[in-house]
């Protein structure tokens, strides 16, 4: 299973003012807060956390059919960071999700696994690729592979669609 | 305050985060924030921080849990005024 999530830096300025009142109180735990607080671009932890909580929770949703404004049951861990990749996960009740984020001026993406090795086996692929069920659920439509799950993340002028390749 | 009252100054509060107009003006209790209002999950919590000035409320988080629709959004409401 998958779950992706995109940011649109720019769009999110202009949609977000995350240091309003009770904005990072409501939104993230202590620990959370913590590292928005200490970091040097507060900016970029709020929106890379919040994008790996929504990563996250739509393998939640699509697994679990729970739906609900759960921000701060979605427990962000970050474990590594490099010039390419903040790589982490997110604890749900039980259930962990490997997430794996790109973070660049314009945009934050993260991409969210239950296994930690299918983070290698992500695929890009494009939006005519996508059939949906009846629930509005999306799968790729290729014949062989039609039970094959998809996630598709649009916020301003980005739009990400992606798959596991095997 | 009456429901309709109550549902009036609700409709103000989520007008700001909507993008989908027809959505807003056909607005009802059935209404989705996220499904029907097309409203950016990470302005859910604008919503419910305007929701706590304007009506002098503090929502806690199992009740934000549940704020994803108009109905959820104005039992909470109604619960929370009812107990001041």
């Amino acid at each position: 299973m998958i779950g992706n999530d995109i940011i649109d830096l720019q769009q999110s300025r202009l949609e977000s003012n995350w240091q309003r009142k009770g904005f990072i109180e409501k939104l993230f735990t202590v620990e959370e807060q913590l590292l928005i607080k200490n970091n040097e671009q507060p900016e970029i932890m709020v929106w890379l956390l919040w994008s790996m909580k929504e990563a996250a929770y739509k393998i939640y949703n699509r697994e679990t059919k729970i739906r609900a404004f759960i921000p701060q049951k979605l427990i962000c861990n970050i474990r590594q960071q490099n010039d390419l990749f903040v790589s982490g996960n997110v604890t749900c009740d039980k259930n962990i999700y490997h997430t794996r984020a790109i973070v660049t001026k314009n945009f934050i993406h993260t991409i969210a696994v239950i296994n930690e090795n299918e983070l290698n086996n992500v695929i890009e692929i494009e939006r005519k690729e996508v059939v949906k069920d009846s629930n509005g659920i999306p799968f790729l439509s290729s014949s062989f592979n039609w039970q094959k799950p998809v996630s598709i993340s649009h916020h301003g002028q980005f739009e990400k669609i992606v798959c596991l390749s095997s | 305050m009456n429901k309709d009252e109550l549902i009036a100054k609700l409709k103000t509060i989520i007008k700001p985060y909507t993008t989908n107009t027809d959505a807003y003006d056909n607005l009802t209790e059935e209404t989705d924030f996220i499904n029907d209002l097309n409203i950016n999950s990470a302005n859910l919590v604008d919503i419910i921080l305007d929701i706590e000035e304007a009506f002098d409320i503090v929502i806690d988080n199992p009740e934000m849990e549940r704020m994803l629709d108009v109905k959820s959004a104005v039992e909470i409401i109604e619960t929370k005024l009812a107990s001041k």
